[in-house]
């Protein structure tokens, strides 16, 4: 029998093409998850404030900073104010602290960009896993060595329930932890 | 040629005018397009792009909005505040103490606050009147604070009718300059208010006065309480009303008064007599017998409830006087038509119940209450003074408490005279504070006609109305939840305002404005007020409360309750003045219709109009939104050959009003009501137009006396409007669906007595369930709900919670018509009995979070599932809309967004700012296309949660309180564990009234109602 033209597309032709485009799909799709996921992004911020200086090499607690952690579902941006307990006298000369300053005395809120996000339908709390002894480094990486604050880990449903439904061996570091609730009024309402 | 029809001709049309004319039509259809669709049709007349050139442009459109897109991965901004104020954190919720002025009774009230704005109101806990409850009016009150109709900046009227923008110094200049020249050439000043209960409010009125000596202020309510008041000070000397404690009566006769509903202090007396029905604590009710025309709440809820007209109670009550006097051996000199025999053949009563009326109020010497309505003439108020006399019920009047006034309202006359000084330019200023007269005066008094001839008219008004509309300068004020204040209205207790929230606009508080006038145009500053109030209080008021603190101390921790309590004054002396008798004489009974222009349940006098919320808040009885009616008795409907929806012409001399029809079971024969409120001609996009302005039917007497109105005439006229209600009753006649609701066992009912004989009377027969499903442990908390229908009065107040609390949009009549109100709390309404004399239930119903829910299995995407802890719970960003679970649902308690409401009522008002600022943040604004329904207040557990964790806590039940509970006047919703077997909602669960709705469904609901008992008298004796 010979062989047709639509016989070589159907059989060879065909496949082909379909391999490679489900190929393609595929591994763009895992290798670009992280970067979709948001993870690496370091967005450049209105102020260069370095973590790496301030939580790292001074060694200040998250805490007097972000101080709705413990009492709300917001950890909370600090208020220009709280960057002038020190700054209305420590190194007021450089460029940076200038910008500060002025935004202080103005009263206008420091556009600081937002790095990490859950979807709005999604209702994280801060107060609720900090209080169970979770680390901020347990989402948010090693901020203390970032210059930059970047985004390390995925914000994703997935990276919610795979410790919530893992504790004990996502969160060594944290004693007694039990598996958080996975029912989906938990976090969706 | 003749078309010749043969039977199997059927012919079809597709307009009417092809049905009835087929020669004109006939060559349209012979064409295929209607003329000149093709006629243009010419390559000149084609678009000058070419294919290849639209191409081109569409692409280069898609790569400029692709350049245009913003980076995927930007989360946009997070800005914090510059200098945060202390004790706000974001994400946690402030709670300040102020003060309502919603209506009369000034409740305390606890705003929360989130980040500055208020987004839920309720009662203040520690105000000793309203005790942490509010009504309905006040819980949806918010959305006046963020209504986009608010005035933004004062305007002036031109003779266009126009409004411009202008400030406000140009605005005090002008002003002033009139005042002073009035006061010059001796032409009056007249201020129109509203009654005043704020004691410095009253004191900035008499420093003007004194400043522009010219002055005059009239104060009037169409919603009042005079008739009482004048009745009381004939009775014993003193306009200031007695606080009566209903707690303590064992019986209570209402005389067309609707004191559960919308006469006095409803969220009290709710409380009150909700207690004095609590299965939990005692065996021994109250017993409530209504005796009214108009089919009221209270009425509903009555155990014993007589129909009789408003024209006829003067005589009802002379005649039980009568029989009172004779049984307990005292000699009655009131004048008397005939006996109580008489009275009763000609009214119809039933016999039986008048006499174990009569019998009860005996045996209850001095613990028994006999209450007239507001809307009744002086001569019944005082005839019922004497009632209570003899008694002995001033047992009930509170020892050494009363409510105070600090003006009485001014006489009718006065105002005629005021209007005949307007036309005869006597009249320099008016100023309107805070008033509407325009909608609100008869129109005998030609008002708005007079208003012409005032060379300046002046509204102090928070929204553009119909009197603003007519004014030189309309000055927009502060919101309540922008200002301060402080409020009496009864002797021993303070109760302050301060603001939430900074003024929204450029709006100042009317006591500013007036106080800028007083002390020249550059005084106004934003404390002028709130100045004037402290350094009033600590010279004056502060002084006389004899405290051991500094005034400091003193002011901001009243600031904090929300309520100063003082000592009272001296005990209170209740001598009647039998004098009082001698004005009472019988009225000729006309002929006609009467016609009982009642208080609305939730427009108040007008202002609440542009609330949405309030809007589709259903009638408490007929279940009517948007709308008011002529409510008539099915008979005499009958007999006017009239239905449901018909306009009617209702004409009171040369006064008439053109309303709909509601057949209302209940209502006595002969009579009309009408609720006030609606027809407002200018109240907004809401508001506008929805039902028929009742005030229309005013006399001149009427704005300071009885709201009954005799002689009324009915006439039909052409057309109808359509009445649109969330809840139809079946027919009582039908033997079929008659009491279907017994029958279902959605209402379970009994009586004292039978539950007394036997207590689990409820439970007598039980079904056998059976169960395919296999059983699920819920071992940690488990969340239930249970509702006592005991003291649950239908009175709405939790669904008005539960919508601001959730977000609830707001529909439309027309949505509402179809079907598709969106609360997700409603109260069923059932009635039994017969047309004439009904008895209703009340039933909150709401999602009942079965263990089995029937939703959850049919969900094709598991958008709603069940949580460990007993929740039904649903999921919008999952749920793809099938409803499925809605057709499922046994209570239908589920709400389906067919549209994003928002966007859709009144093009898309609910859209405008600053709405959304009024969101609750923790509750998902839902879209079109999704399911939502009760969720039990899962923000509220969510946070109890957190501060559980926060301290190291185990959750309890008693952490949560629903926005329904917390809303509820009479404490009849409780929340919490079931699995707690020491809480208050296991008792609940296990007591022998609790019931399941259907439980022969076995969807084992966890909301459990408790049987309601009517304390009926056979039962006992029989």
């Amino acid at each position: 029998m010979k062989k047709s033209l639509l016989d070589y597309t159907l059989r060879i032709r065909l496949p082909i093409v379909l391999f490679v485009a489900v190929a393609v799909s595929v591994i763009t799709y895992f290798v670009s998850r992280a970067e979709r996921d948001g993870v690496g992004y370091a967005p450049v911020q209105p102020i260069a404030f370095s973590h790496k200086l301030h939580a790292g090499t001074m060694r200040i607690d998250c805490k007097y900073c972000h101080t709705g952690v413990t009492s709300s579902p917001n950890a909370m941006v600090p208020p220009a104010s709280t960057c002038m307990n020190c700054h209305s006298v420590a190194r007021k000369n450089k460029p940076e602290i200038i910008k500060l300053t002025k935004f202080y005395q103005d009263s206008t809120a420091i556009p600081w960009k937002r790095v990490h996000k859950v979807p709005d339908y999604a209702y994280f709390n801060h107060s609720a896993h900090v209080n169970k002894g979770i680390d901020c480094a347990n989402c948010h990486g090693k901020v203390e060595n970032m210059d930059v604050v970047q985004q390390v880990s995925e914000f994703t449903m997935a990276a919610c329930l795979n410790c919530h439904r893992n504790a004990t061996t996502q969160l060594t570091n944290v004693l007694n932890i039990k598996n958080g609730p996975t029912n989906c009024s938990a976090c969706h309402r | 040629m003749k078309h010749v029809k043969m039977p199997n001709d059927k012919k079809y049309w597709k307009s009417l005018s092809e049905y009835q004319d087929e020669g004109a039509s006939r060559p349209m259809k012979e064409n295929e397009f209607i003329d000149g669709a093709t006629e243009e049709f010419g390559l000149s007349n084609l678009s000058p792009i070419s294919r290849k050139k639209f191409i081109a442009l569409l692409s280069a459109s898609t790569a400029f909005a692709m350049a245009g897109c913003s980076n995927y991965k930007d989360r946009g901004e997070i800005v914090p505040y510059s200098k945060k104020p202390e004790n706000v954190t974001p994400g946690v919720a402030n709670y300040y103490a102020s003060t309502c002025n919603g209506c009369s009774q000034s409740c305390g009230i606890l705003i929360k606050t989130r980040e500055g704005r208020p987004i839920k109101v309720d009662g203040n806990p520690d105000h000793p009147i309203n005790r942490g409850k509010i009504c309905a009016k006040g819980q949806a009150g918010i959305l006046n604070l963020y209504d986009p109709y608010r005035l933004r900046a004062p305007q002036y009227g031109t003779a266009s009718g126009r409004l411009e923008d202008l400030s406000w110094q140009i605005a005090d200049a002008e002003v002033i300059k009139k005042l002073e020249e009035s006061v010059k050439s001796g032409k009056e000043i007249a201020i129109v208010a509203h009654s005043i209960y704020s004691p410095t409010t009253k004191k900035v009125l008499d420093d003007f006065s004194a400043k522009y000596p010219t002055t005059k202020i009239y104060t009037y309510d169409i919603l009042n309480d005079e008739n009482r008041k004048h009745a009381w000070s004939k009775s014993y000397g003193t306009t200031n009303l007695p606080v009566i404690e209903w707690e303590k009566a064992k019986v209570i006769l209402a005389l067309e008064a609707d004191f559960l509903g919308t006469d006095g202090m409803t969220v009290e007396q709710t409380r009150k007599y909700a207690d004095g029905r609590d299965i939990m604590k005692s065996k021994e009710f109250n017993r409530l017998y209504s005796v009214e025309g108009t089919m009221s709440l209270t009425g509903a809820n009555a155990d014993y409830r007589l129909c009789l007209s408003p024209d006829a109670q003067l005589e009802f009550v002379l005649v039980l006087i009568d029989e009172i006097s004779k049984k307990i051996g005292i000699i009655n000199a009131l004048p008397l038509s005939g006996s109580l025999k008489s009275f009763m053949n000609k009214y119809l009563l039933d016999e039986n119940i008048i006499n174990h009326l009569i019998e009860d109020l005996l045996k209850n010497h001095g613990q028994s209450i006999v209450y007239a309505g507001n809307i009744l003439s002086e001569e019944i108020h005082v005839a019922v003074n004497y009632l209570n006399e003899i008694l002995g019920n001033a047992k009930l009047y509170h020892p050494n408490q009363t409510l105070t006034s600090l003006v009485t309202l001014t006489e009718p006359k006065e105002f005629e005279n005021l209007v005949g000084k307007m036309r005869s330019g006597n009249v320099g200023v008016v100023i309107h504070f805070d008033t509407n007269p325009v909608y609100h005066f008869p129109i005998d008094f030609g008002y708005e006609q007079a208003m012409k001839f005032v060379p300046l008219i002046v509204s102090l008004v928070e929204t553009d109305n119909e009197t603003s509309r007519l004014s030189n300068f309309v000055l927009p004020i502060n919101h309540a939840f922008e200002s301060w204040g402080d409020y009496q209205i009864r002797t021993g207790i303070y109760s302050f305002q301060q603001p939430v929230i900074a003024p929204l606009y450029n709006t100042r508080q009317k006591e500013s404005i007036l106080l800028t006038w007083i002390s020249g145009k550059d005084s106004y500053k934003d404390t002028i007020y709130h100045e004037y109030l402290m350094n009033r209080w600590q010279k004056e008021l502060f002084p006389s409360l004899d405290r051991k603190v500094d005034f400091k101390s003193f002011w901001y921790s009243s600031l904090h309750d929300g309520v100063v309590e003082y000592d009272r004054a001296a005990k209170n002396n209740y001598s009647f003045n039998k004098g009082s008798l001698s004005s009472i004489a019988l009225m000729q009974s006309t002929s006609g219709f009467t016609v009982a222009l009642t208080e609305s349940y939730f427009m108040g006098d007008g202002r609440f109009t542009n609330n949405g919320w309030l809007q589709e808040l259903p009638h408490p009885v007929s279940k009517i939104v948007w709308d008011n009616y002529a409510a008539i008795s099915p008979k005499s409907a009958k007999d006017l050959n009239i239905e449901n929806n018909d306009l009617v012409e209702i004409k009171i001399s040369d006064r008439k009003a053109m309303l709909p029809i509601f057949l209302q079971p209940g209502q006595a024969d002969n009579l009309i009501s009408i609720a006030l409120g609606y027809g407002r001609r200018n109240a907004g996009p809401i508001g506008t137009d929805v039902g028929v302005n009742g005030n229309l039917l005013l006399s001149k007497e009427s704005i300071a006396a009885s709201r009954i109105l005799q002689g009324a005439v009915i006439r039909k006229v052409e057309g109808k409007h359509e009445l649109v209600s969330t809840q139809e009753h079946h027919s009582l006649d039908d033997e079929f669906v008659k009491d279907l609701h017994h029958k279902r066992k959605i209402i379970q009912e009994g009586t004292l007595g039978k539950y007394e004989k036997n207590p689990n009377f409820l439970h007598e027969e039980k079904h056998e369930l059976f169960n395919i499903a296999k059983t699920v442990e819920y071992n940690g908390v488990k969340w239930a709900m249970a509702i006592d229908l005991n003291k649950c009065t239908g009175c709405n107040v939790c669904v008005a919670g539960c919508n601001v609390e959730n977000n609830i949009p707001v529909v439309g009549k027309e949505q509402v018509g179809k079907g598709r109100e969106m609360q997700w709390i409603r109260i069923d309404r059932y009635y039994s009995g017969t047309n004439e004399n009904p008895s209703l239930s009340h039933q909150p119903m709401l999602c009942q979070h079965c263990d089995n829910a029937p939703c959850e299995n049919v969900c094709p995407v598991v958008a709603t599932n069940h949580s460990p802890d007993g929740l039904n719970q649903m999921v919008y960003n999952r749920c793809v809309g099938t409803k499925y679970c809605s057709n499922n649902c046994p209570y239908k308690v589920r709400r389906f967004n067919f549209f994003n409401w928002r966007d859709n009522l009144a093009d898309g008002y609910y859209e405008e700012e600053p709405i959304s600022l009024s969101h609750n943040p923790e509750v998902t604004i839902r879209s079109r296309g999704v399911m939502e329904k009760c969720t039990f207040c899962i923000q509220r557990i969510m946070e109890a949660r957190q501060h559980a964790t926060e301290q190291g806590k185990v959750l309890v039940g008693t952490d949560v309180k629903t926005a329904c509970e917390e809303a509820c006047p009479a404490s009849a919703i409780i929340f919490g564990d079931m699995n707690d077997p020491g809480s208050e909602i296991s008792k609940y669960r296990k007591h022998e009234l609790g019931y399941h709705v259907l439980e022969e469904v076995n969807a084992k609901p966890n909301v459990t109602y408790l049987a309601r008992l009517r304390n009926v008298n056979e039962e006992k004796t029989a």
